[in-house]
């Protein structure tokens, strides 16, 4: 008993200390040797050359658990993608680890970074790409970039306006591929069930006012006709999710709240520049204030999930058929909507830039247009292997069997057009519509859309124009159907005018990286106990001040440093 | 020399149990220099820059650094007083049993939840206290306002408490059974004998005979006292639940590996260990002195 005692006690007490004791300096040593370039070939290569012998690339992988699209004797590590790669590029792709989608996945990076125990390649997010910089733990991309990018990334770097490459650009080296990712993924949208207002007589909601009255509808008057008092009005986002995007995390923030907050021209988590000038924590507004009491409000009348923050799966109500709103950006087709028209075929969900503010105008915070990155291991001898990979993925996007998805694809991260999703949408109505032909889109930087325009027609049935759910046809071809309805439902809106928000930063400032997660902890716990209700609305001015004496006021100074 | 060989087997058997402690919890041990350091995992950790104490002063800066110490012995010390007089209780309730086919189920069954991992039950408890699960249809019937418990800042250390007393308390009760048949049977028979009722027999021979069992093991969870259950709490929590939920262990996971704050997440689990090991200390000096326990 006693000793065992001490052992647990030892364990426990120990068990954060020894995830960071392993040194790896001998490791770390050999990778400064070898890390000096030996030879450096000079002018342009093939992108896309073959190696005469194989090469090994080890990477972590991140899983999705609920994919089941691969077939029989399909393996994460060898599937139709790696194989793809192995074919053409002469690479032999090797998982040395995998883990979950999302948190799981940057938990097992984190700790990669922080054993220093790193696979050749991996994909990270920001704070990583800065932390493995400054560790020195990365291989300078540069040389390689300049000789294997390919025409078609170098011009997807160029249409960011060096915002991608400023990204991952520090003391003149280059140390990541940046990911480049459409704009659409940061403007987050109304999904609202049609069939459920259609049921209940009312029109999509077009202020906030309006979004009150048609969640109470929703809540109350039975839209699932059931006879259970069991809808929810707005779905809210799960445990460990955001209530709204950050400029850390500014893309794909899945049942956040972030249009209400836009309705009201509030920015929680933005950095914006006040009337004077200065850059201002948009969190700290008096806007966010205002958005925060109506929210509590709003919760406290029943019309956002009870369970906000507390749900394990944010999609079950969506995919269930309990909930009519949840707001979300363009490719909702992807996920949660196959599932959910599977459990009810008649589940119309559609997309709108809405509520709208005071004036009338739709309010979007802008996401970065890089947020994920490949990195390559310091003294890896192939640093441009990953490069080809990804000048292979975008060349060959469009002929792959997307039944099985291109999260596969080692260390895929998007690359294309900032405006991709809304030219596609636009450039597939006007086909099916002949105002325009097939041939008249002939950029191949639009890498998916020949594909697109040739498939359309398999899952769309006649008439063109309606998009409602009975004039689709998921069946004929899923992976299909996700991508186009995606487009046609979630894009076709973003081609209206709307306000467009973009932060003054996305990335961290210097004293963030010791601070910022205390204030981002204290922003995440204050405001949704605001809206819970679990916290009087006054606590919000508390909360300011201590954000600003627990390091904020230092922040914001560096920030203002940084525009300059 | 056959008294020699005999101690010889006996290190043999200390063995793996050695290997373990060195590698698991001796070597690993280096790693607190990062709490002195501005730790660069490229560099590791000989040639990471020292900073003397200021991570120990960022850490009492911080506001969080009291509510997690709070918190830990909040819930720590309410687990052990749980645990310690529930499986009491239940021990000389199953003893009072006549019926033994009955006793060994009982006894099976409340033992079975030790065996499941807080992953597992976790899931079933966020279920069970859901909005609109099995205890809020409770509540409904008897005409009380459904409760988010898992929203419930003041309900959580309660909940958290109250399940793994759930959980743990088959397996302790266990403890006290084997205690309980130490008792000589006479002093019962005397006892009635002299016509003590069931419940004089429980007070006066029962109680006592399990009196050191329970200063023992009243005094090594003392050492105990800073782990409030990462597993658990880890697997229930959410922002919303920080204020009386948040312990040291999960403090330290956040920020040390999902933040990135090594040097600041080492120093405060360095400041729990010492804490922990004057702790441990301290329990076996009154273990060996209130209940003559030694280790050697």
């Amino acid at each position: 008993m006693g000793k065992k005692m001490v052992m647990v006690g030892m364990m426990l007490l120990l068990a954060f200390t020894s995830a960071c004791s392993s040194t790896g300096n001998e490791e770390n040593e050999t990778a400064e040797n070898n890390s000096t370039p030996g030879v450096v070939e000079e002018g342009p290569a093939d992108p896309f050359g073959k190696y005469d012998q194989a090469i090994t690339l080890t990477y972590g992988k991140e899983v999705d658990p609920t994919d089941k699209s691969l077939p029989a004797g399909d393996t994460p590590e060898n599937n139709q993608y790696s194989r793809y790669v192995k074919d053409n590029l002469n690479i032999d792709t090797k998982v040395t680890w995998q883990a979950a989608t999302g948190t799981n996945y940057e938990q097992k990076v984190n700790l990669a970074i922080s054993s220093n125990d790193l696979p050749d390649a991996l994909v990270v997010k920001d704070t990583q790409l800065r932390a493995m910089v400054k560790a020195g733990q990365l291989e300078d991309l540069t040389d390689a970039f300049n000789r294997y990018a390919s025409p078609a990334m170098k011009s997807y770097m160029e249409k960011t306006n060096g915002v991608s490459a400023e990204a991952v650009t520090f003391d003149g080296k280059m140390y990541a591929i940046p990911s480049i990712q459409v704009h659409s993924d940061g403007v987050h949208q109304m999904w609202i069930r049609k069939d459920w207002l259609d049921k209940l007589g009312l029109e999509p909601p077009k202020t906030v006012e309006e979004l009150e009255n048609v969640a109470k509808a929703f809540v109350e008057q039975d839209p699932d006709g059931n006879g259970k008092n069991d809808t929810i009005g707005i779905a809210g986002q799960q445990n460990g999710g955001r209530l709204y995007a950050n400029f850390l995390e500014s893309t794909n923030n899945t049942y956040g709240l972030d249009p209400i907050f836009g309705a009201y021209k509030a920015y929680p988590g933005y950095w914006l520049k006040d009337d004077a000038g200065n850059p201002v924590y948009g969190s700290i507004l008096p806007e966010t204030k205002e958005a925060l009491a109506k929210l509590r409000d709003m919760y406290a009348n029943g019309l956002i999930d009870k369970e906000l923050g507390i749900r394990k799966s944010a999609s079950e109500p969506v995919v269930n058929g309990n909930a009519g709103i949840f707001f979300a950006p363009w490719w909702m087709g992807y996920g949660p909507l196959p599932d959910a028209i599977k459990n009810d075929p008649n589940a119309n969900w559609q997309a709108y830039l809405l509520p709208l503010d005071d004036d009338g105008q739709f309010n979007a915070h802008m996401g970065a247009p890089s947020t994920v990155f490949v990195v390559v291991r310091k003294g890896y001898e192939h640093p441009e292997a990953v490069i080809k990979m990804l000048n292979l993925l975008i060349r060959d996007e469009s002929k792959f069997d997307i039944s099985v998805p291109v999260g596969h694809y080692p260390l895929r991260v998007p690359m294309s057009y900032m405006d991709e999703s809304e030219y596609s949408a636009k450039a597939l109505q006007e086909v099916l519509a002949g105002t325009k032909k097939p041939e008249d889109f002939t950029d191949p930087g639009y890498k998916l859309l020949a594909a697109d325009i040739e498939n359309v027609k398999k899952v769309k049935k006649e008439p063109y124009d309606n998009m409602d759910i009975q004039y689709w046809d998921p069946q004929a071809d899923l992976g299909v159907w996700s991508r186009i309805y995606s487009l046609l439902v979630g894009s076709s809106s973003l081609q209206q005018d709307y306000n467009k928000v973009y932060s003054l930063l996305y990335s961290q400032t210097r004293t963030m990286e010791s601070r910022w997660s205390n204030l981002k902890k204290l922003e995440d716990e204050t405001f949704l106990k605001i809206i819970m209700g679990a916290a009087p609305l006054d606590t919000f001015d508390t909360f300011v001040s201590d954000w600003k004496k627990q390091g904020g006021d230092k922040i914001t100074e560096e920030v203002k440093e940084y525009v300059k | 020399m056959r008294n020699r060989s005999f101690i010889k087997h006996y290190y043999i058997m200390l063995l793996p149990g050695f290997l373990w402690l060195l590698f698991i919890s001796i070597i690993p041990m280096f790693g607190i220099a990062i709490a002195f350091q501005d730790f660069n995992p490229g560099q590791g950790i000989w040639k990471s820059t020292w900073i003397g104490l200021e991570n120990f002063e960022y850490m009492f800066s911080l506001n969080d650094t009291k509510t997690i110490f709070f918190n830990t012995v909040n819930i720590a010390v309410m687990k052990i007083a749980g645990n310690l007089i529930v499986p009491l209780i239940f021990a000389i309730m199953l003893n009072e049993l006549r019926l033994m086919v009955v006793k060994r189920w009982v006894q099976t069954i409340v033992y079975l939840p030790h065996f499941l991992s807080w992953v597992i039950l976790s899931g079933i408890l966020l279920d069970v206290f859901s909005y609109t699960g099995p205890v809020n249809g409770l509540l409904n019937i008897l005409g009380i306002e459904p409760v988010l418990f898992f929203a419930r800042a003041d309900l959580f250390p309660f909940i958290v408490v109250g399940s793994d007393v759930w959980k743990e308390f088959g397996f302790n009760t266990i403890i006290y059974l084997a205690a309980l048949t130490g008792i000589s049977p006479s002093l019962y028979e005397a006892a009635s004998i002299d016509g003590a009722t069931r419940m004089r027999r429980i007070w006066h021979v029962t109680l006592p005979g399990l009196r050191t069992t329970i200063v023992l093991l009243a005094v090594l969870s003392l050492g105990n006292v800073l782990n409030a259950g990462f597993d658990q709490i880890f697997n229930l929590y959410n922002p919303l639940l920080y204020s009386t939920g948040d312990i040291i262990d999960t403090w330290v996971y956040r920020e040390g590996l999902l933040n990135m704050q090594y040097g600041l997440a080492t120093a405060v689990g360095l400041l729990k260990s010492v804490v922990s090991f004057v702790l441990i200390i301290v329990s076996y000096l009154l273990a060996s002195k209130f209940a003559n326990y030694r280790i050697f």
